[in-house]
């Protein structure tokens, strides 16, 4: 049952990506410059490599995402559980919460969260 | 049907892997790396474990997947293409390779299918959810809310360690721009 919703999946996805390049390769009009191949086309040149760098601070935004990321999975079983148990597992949840919330204010008083 | 789908999704894994390894640009090995993340949760799908699917997803192809990118992306040398391995290497590593799946073989030789057990029914997210919150006997609340405090030490430490050095990267730019 559940294979059968994989294959609609994966056909949509295919047919979704495949079906719209079909169409733009039959319909668009067709007209080949080396502007064209630009990067942003009408826009400025760029300049240099396009592999840089990044800057190092979106490592500390990938690292606090995958931190609340986690969190999220705890989140999935105690709303579809919550109403069943009712208010120890609110109170439960208020717990969990108020100990990450701490985690939040750290971050926002040690700046973490500041884009510099 | 079931089982063709399983095996065209355990076929693209087998490829992907093996892409993953063997592509000598980093930041696609990391594209070959989410698809085979996401046919293992399809793989889970089919197996009906919902809960687990969904952490797949969530967790390892988007968190941690979006984790591995960044770092490649804050590496200095994205664009290096990584040379073929010389041949006693390469040889070393398909033995390390066998090793680890006849340990694997060995493992599950005796092994039978959970859906094979008599009166199997897959775990529904609402169960896992009452022992998530109950607090009597087979319950997991202590261990859900220690989880939130190793997730607080996480995120502290996370801060902790890579704050001192973007303060110091920040600086180290500041003195190429002077110069």
């Amino acid at each position: 049952m559940n294979a059968d919703y994989i294959l609609l999946f994966f056909l949509t996805g295919i047919l979704m990506v495949a079906g719209g390049m079909i169409m733009a390769y039959m319909i668009s009009p067709k007209s080949e410059n080396k502007q064209k191949r630009e990067t942003y086309e009408s826009g400025i040149p760029t300049i240099g490599k396009t592999w840089v760098q990044f800057k190092v601070g979106y490592y500390l935004f990938a690292i606090l995402f995958l931190i609340f990321d986690v969190e999220t999975v705890f989140i999935f079983p105690w709303a579809v559980a919550m109403k069943k148990v009712g208010m120890t597992a609110f109170v439960e949840i208020l717990i969990f919460f108020v100990i990450l919330g701490i985690g939040l204010l750290y971050a926002w008083k040690k700046n973490a969260l500041e884009w510099e | 049907m079931e089982q063709i789908i399983t095996y065209i999704l355990l076929a693209l894994m087998l490829i992907f892997s093996v892409m993953t390894v063997t592509s000598g640009r980093i930041l696609r090995s990391a594209v070959y790396l989410l698809t085979v993340l996401v046919a293992t949760a399809a793989i889970y799908f089919i197996m009906q474990y919902q809960f687990l699917a969904a952490v797949q997803i969530t967790l390892y192809a988007g968190g941690i997947v979006v984790l591995i990118i960044f770092s490649i992306l804050l590496t200095h040398h994205i664009e290096h293409r990584m040379e073929n391995p010389v041949f006693w290497k390469a040889m070393i590593s398909a033995l390390a390779a066998l090793g680890a799946v006849a340990m694997i073989a060995w493992v599950l030789k005796d092994a039978q299918s959970i859906q094979n057990v008599a009166g199997f029914i897959p775990p529904k997210m609402e169960d896992i959810g009452m022992a998530l919150l109950s607090y009597g006997k087979q319950g997991y609340v202590l261990p859900f809310e220690v989880i939130s405090v190793l997730l607080l030490a996480a995120m502290i430490g996370a801060i902790a360690v890579a704050k001192p050095a973007l303060l110091q990267f920040k600086n180290k730019n500041f003195k190429q721009d002077d110069q």
